[in-house]
């Protein structure tokens, strides 16, 4: 009897779930895009920390999210027992799979706030576009993802697709940036 | 302290630290200034639009090469400085496809004025 009539609240509001959190990570997405297109960019380097220029640390910072990304998303495939190693799944599998999410997205953090704030929105070229648009998206992306995880009675396949999603676009946003830097000015020093 | 807790205060703090870079966003005013060149007029519009990002506000430099009061040492002929905005060089994207002559002649006297 209990279960006959949960069944289709539950259901009636797994789509109000979805819609509101894609709502909120869309509402993240133009949010960054409206800043960056209005905000009059400076053009200034806000911090160095310990790298011989700004463009240097964003590099290098791009390049660790990745690297860290991708560790998670390998954790995250042991998680979801689609790798078989390490062949017994440790305990504390699903906290280093969020510390890798955490430190990433705080890695990212420095680089999208230097080219908001000094940068903008810009649409000189193709690739300059595409890592706006992307930069932008990213963030939704990882809203989407964040309430995705702490939000119950959610699809299975949603987690996946839009962890999958946010993995994709950090790699094609590291490639229309830090790619291109190597390709243009070689390997970056610190 | 357990891994959990210790994944929660990262946690935390990450977000204090994201919650820090939004106040910036909003708070952090560009420094730098172009004295007393004035703030209107067409060659500053297409300079804030296309150029400040990079060379700065005031021409003070940043991402691109510092312009004010250096500008026209470095080309002591205007049309060398159109040259350059129109067909790029080295990291400076060409504006070609993207202002047009009458605007580069614009912005390029612009600058020549930042002091």
């Amino acid at each position: 009897m209990t279960a006959s009539t949960a069944g289709p609240v539950t259901r009636a509001s797994v789509p109000l779930k979805l819609l509101a959190i894609v709502l909120a990570g869309a509402a993240v997405s133009i949010a960054l895009g409206v800043y960056g297109h209005v905000h009059d960019p400076t053009g200034e380097k806000p911090y160095t920390l310990f790298f011989s220029d700004t463009i240097n640390l964003k590099v290098w910072f791009a390049t660790a999210a990745l690297f860290l990304a991708t560790i998670q998303v390998l954790l995250a495939l042991r998680l979801y027992d689609k790798i078989h190693i390490p062949r017994a799944a440790p305990s504390w599998l699903g906290d280093a799979h969020r510390l890798t999410g955490i430190v990433t997205f705080g890695l990212t953090l420095p680089v999208a706030y230097q080219c908001l704030w000094a940068l903008g929105f810009q649409s000189t070229d193709g690739r300059v576009l595409l890592h706006s648009l992307l930069g932008s998206f990213f963030f939704g992306a990882f809203t989407i993802k964040v309430l995705a995880v702490r939000t119950h009675g959610l699809p299975n396949w949603l987690l996946p697709v839009v962890g999958g999603t946010v993995f994709t676009t950090l790699v094609l946003i590291w490639t229309t940036s830090s790619v291109w830097f190597w390709r243009e000015f070689g390997f970056p020093s610190f | 302290m357990t891994f959990k807790r210790f994944v929660n205060v990262v946690e935390i703090l990450t977000l204090v630290v994201a919650l820090g870079f939004v106040v910036a966003l909003f708070a952090n005013e560009p420094g730098g200034g172009s004295g007393g060149v004035a703030k209107s007029g067409p060659g500053y519009d297409v300079y804030l639009a296309n150029c400040a990002r990079c060379h700065g506000q005031g021409g003070q430099g940043g991402i691109g090469l510092r312009l004010a009061g250096v500008v026209t040492a470095d080309f002591p002929d205007a049309q060398e400085e159109v040259a350059v905005v129109r067909d790029g060089r080295a990291s400076m994207p060409s504006f070609r496809n993207s202002l047009s002559a009458t605007e580069i002649q614009d912005v390029v006297a612009y600058t020549r004025t930042l002091k």
